[in-house]
């Protein structure tokens, strides 16, 4: 459709069967430069049409990545499938998106650093507008996460992620190469969700006009995919269970927009890297506080057995007040 | 270019205003260093007017300008180096009382409405300084009355501080956070009345454009084309950012391409140099200087060598402009020539 040397930006278009239309995408399927066999391949659809039940009752819409090309199966899950992959491989992630009902996406591998047509920012690239096949390069172990950049302000709100993790050679259970070495491990995304927004169509405020998406006034605070209000605290997905003498490691995505305060609830975490890349020292904390997209990887290496309830404060991002909690737990036997 | 409109006899601007910065300085600065300390002079003439957002709303700021007929959001970059003499004349042409402070280094006092004042220091202490009217707080700073001040190591031109990872360029970014209704009650003389809801953002007092838009690669205009802003580089052109915060707002600074390595936060050398994809900046008046190194982007297959790719925040609220229009933020590109 267009060549990426001249991005010609669809506007006006009618996005989503809904009023707004549609200003400043670049819908685009091109072909992958330099195109080889993987090592691995992660098929992804764009979904719009998934939910997430909250302890107060209430349902909130929510968007993201099914795992299987195109229609099939997949189901609409939130956060979107992990992507796991060991360092030195080859990655293939074939996005199918693009429709009038659902709007073009795209994923950015957040903290993946690969070529500008695969970095998948829609304004530097295009917006997939049918099938494109995203190739890269795991270089470094480490936790990352994926993303749309279509809208980004509003497609990652809805809940357009997913956790990837490299491994590295020596696979599960080693931090990096040569690095730390765990038993048992979590993955925490924490984000925080402003109900307002969930109702919005794709394309809102990319012509114009106050939608609202310069202030984020959350009223739900989340820990992957499950509410952090009661649920957290003992859904298997998300807290831990593990045994006096074993290692733990949480991998801790911020997930959201605003800052946030992670505090151990009495344990003490090794952290040994961030954002994909070994500390020089690893730091101890017994609380950690984070901002948007930030990664941190910590290992506990509990000495008493016990309940350990973590918290995650969620702070104004100009005053620092809290304004929401979640809350899980680690069980140590 | 500018063009002046006969209300209150405020200046108006759209943000090509901000030109006239570039005359002062450019973001690549090439920085010679001299073996003997200097006299360094400068004068900012403080100002009013109105500069135009992404979505064409007049937003009411105040600056320290290079003279009467300009408004310049931030003022000046100002480049010095350890031992130097500092001059600054603040020619305060408003009715409203103003100061010159940089935290640690100088205070002003009130510069009346109407009057001159001449400040005099010597720098001691390398590093990234913002220097801002701290009258009125943080009111008065918030409104435009900011800009970024760099301290050399005495006698190095790719050194943050003494024996730091070295850099061959460096940039500085002031990020501001704009709430009109709080600018507004600063231009009627009133204190704001509402909570901090910011509409816009900004890096060296620009918003990003993107293809399709008028103002696109505008240099005057486009945070991601403005030379002070955008960064450019071949491969192994290590930069040194300084990113100061003049705003209300924590924010994350997402690099894409490439990893930084953070050498300070909230003047503090930070002794272990993490590697970061994002870098948290501090509200009301924190820092953080980086080293963008300008590597191969390590995950292209095949390697690639060039490219384009923003640098943008990650509290994705700052990539709007007037509650949507997403892309119109806080952003900036980076360029591998």
């Amino acid at each position: 459709m267009f060549k990426l040397d001249k991005a010609v930006p669809m506007m006006g278009m009618g996005g989503g069967g809904m009023g707004g239309g549609a200003c400043y995408v670049y819908p685009d399927a091109p072909a992958t430069i330099g195109k080889v066999t993987p090592d691995i391949t992660f098929n992804r659809s764009a979904h719009m049409n998934g939910s997430m039940r909250m302890d107060d009752g209430r349902t909130v819409e929510m968007w993201g990545f099914s795992s299987g090309g195109g229609m099939m199966g997949g189901g609409s899950p939130f956060p979107s499938p992990t992507m796991r992959v060991t360092e030195g491989q080859i990655v293939h992630t074939v996005l199918t998106a693009g429709s009038m009902m659902q709007g073009t996406h795209t994923i950015h591998h957040h903290g993946i650093e690969p070529s500008q047509q695969n970095d998948g920012v829609g304004h530097y690239s295009f917006d997939v507008n049918g099938t494109y096949t995203y190739q890269w390069k795991a270089s470094h172990a480490g936790t990352y996460f994926y993303h749309c950049h279509t809208n980004t302000v509003l497609h990652a709100e809805m809940g357009m992620y997913g956790a990837l993790i490299i491994d590295p050679p020596e696979g599960w259970g080693t931090l990096y190469a040569g690095g730390p070495t765990y038993d048992v491990e979590a993955v925490w995304a924490c984000d925080e969700i402003d109900s307002s927004w969930h109702s919005l169509n794709w394309t809102a405020g990319t012509c114009g006009g106050d939608v609202g998406l310069n202030s984020l006034n959350p009223d739900y605070f989340i820990i992957t995919g499950v509410d952090g209000a009661q649920s957290a605290l003992t859904d298997p997905g998300v807290a831990v269970t593990m045994n006096l003498g074993q290692k733990l490691l949480v991998r801790y995505i911020t997930a959201g927009y605003l800052p946030q305060r992670v505090n151990f609830g009495g344990l003490t975490a090794t952290v040994h890297m961030s954002d994909g890349r070994a500390l020089p020292n690893p730091i101890q904390a017994t609380e950690l506080e984070t901002c948007a997209a930030e990664r941190y990887d910590c290992i506990f290496e509990p000495t008493t057995a016990g309940v350990y309830e973590v918290t995650v404060e969620y702070l104004d991002w100009a005053s620092g007040a809290v304004v929401g909690t979640a809350r899980t737990r680690i069980n140590v036997n | 270019m500018k063009k002046m409109i006969n209300r209150r006899n405020f200046l108006k601007f759209s943000s090509a205003g901000i030109a006239s910065a570039l005359a002062a300085s450019t973001g690549l600065v090439s920085w010679s260093p001299r073996a003997e300390a200097a006299t360094i002079n400068q004068t900012f003439v403080i100002t009013e007017g109105f500069i135009t957002q992404p979505d064409g709303v007049d937003v009411y700021f105040k600056s320290f300008s290079p003279n009467a007929a300009s408004l310049t959001v931030p003022g000046a970059q100002i480049i010095v180096q350890e031992g130097d003499t500092v001059n600054i004349t603040i020619d305060n042409t408003l009715g409203t009382d103003h100061s010159f402070v940089i935290d640690g280094i100088v205070d002003s006092g009130i510069i009346a409405g109407g009057s001159s004042k001449t400040v005099s220091f010597v720098v001691n202490s390398a590093g990234s300084y913002l220097y801002y009217d701290g009258l009125n707080a943080p009111y008065n700073r918030l409104v435009g009355l900011h800009g970024a001040f760099s301290v050399m190591p005495s006698g190095s031109s790719n050194e943050l501080y003494a024996g730091s990872a070295t850099f061959v360029q460096q940039y500085s970014w002031v990020t501001n956070d704009i709430d009109p209704a709080w600018h507004d009650a600063v231009r009627l003389g009133s204190a704001p009345t509402s909570a901090f809801n910011p509409y816009y953002f900004t890096i060296n007092g620009r918003s990003m454009r993107v293809p399709g838009h008028p103002d696109y690669a505008n240099p005057d205009i486009d945070s991601g084309y403005a030379p002070d802003t955008r960064l450019e580089g071949s491969i192994g052109d290590r930069t040194l950012v300084r990113i100061l915060n003049a705003g209300m707002c924590i924010h994350s600074m997402h690099f894409h391409a490439n990893h930084v390595e953070v050498l300070a936060r909230d003047k503090q050398v930070l002794s272990d140099v993490w590697l970061k994809d994002v870098v948290r900046l501090n509200n009301n008046l924190g820092h953080t200087d980086v080293i963008y190194p300008f590597d191969p982007p390590p995950d292209a297959h095949p390697a690639v060598t060039t490219g384009s790719f923003p640098m943008h925040m990650h509290d994705e609220m700052t990539q709007t402009a007037g509650g949507g229009l997403y892309q119109f933020g806080a952003a900036t590109t980076i360029k591998f020539k």
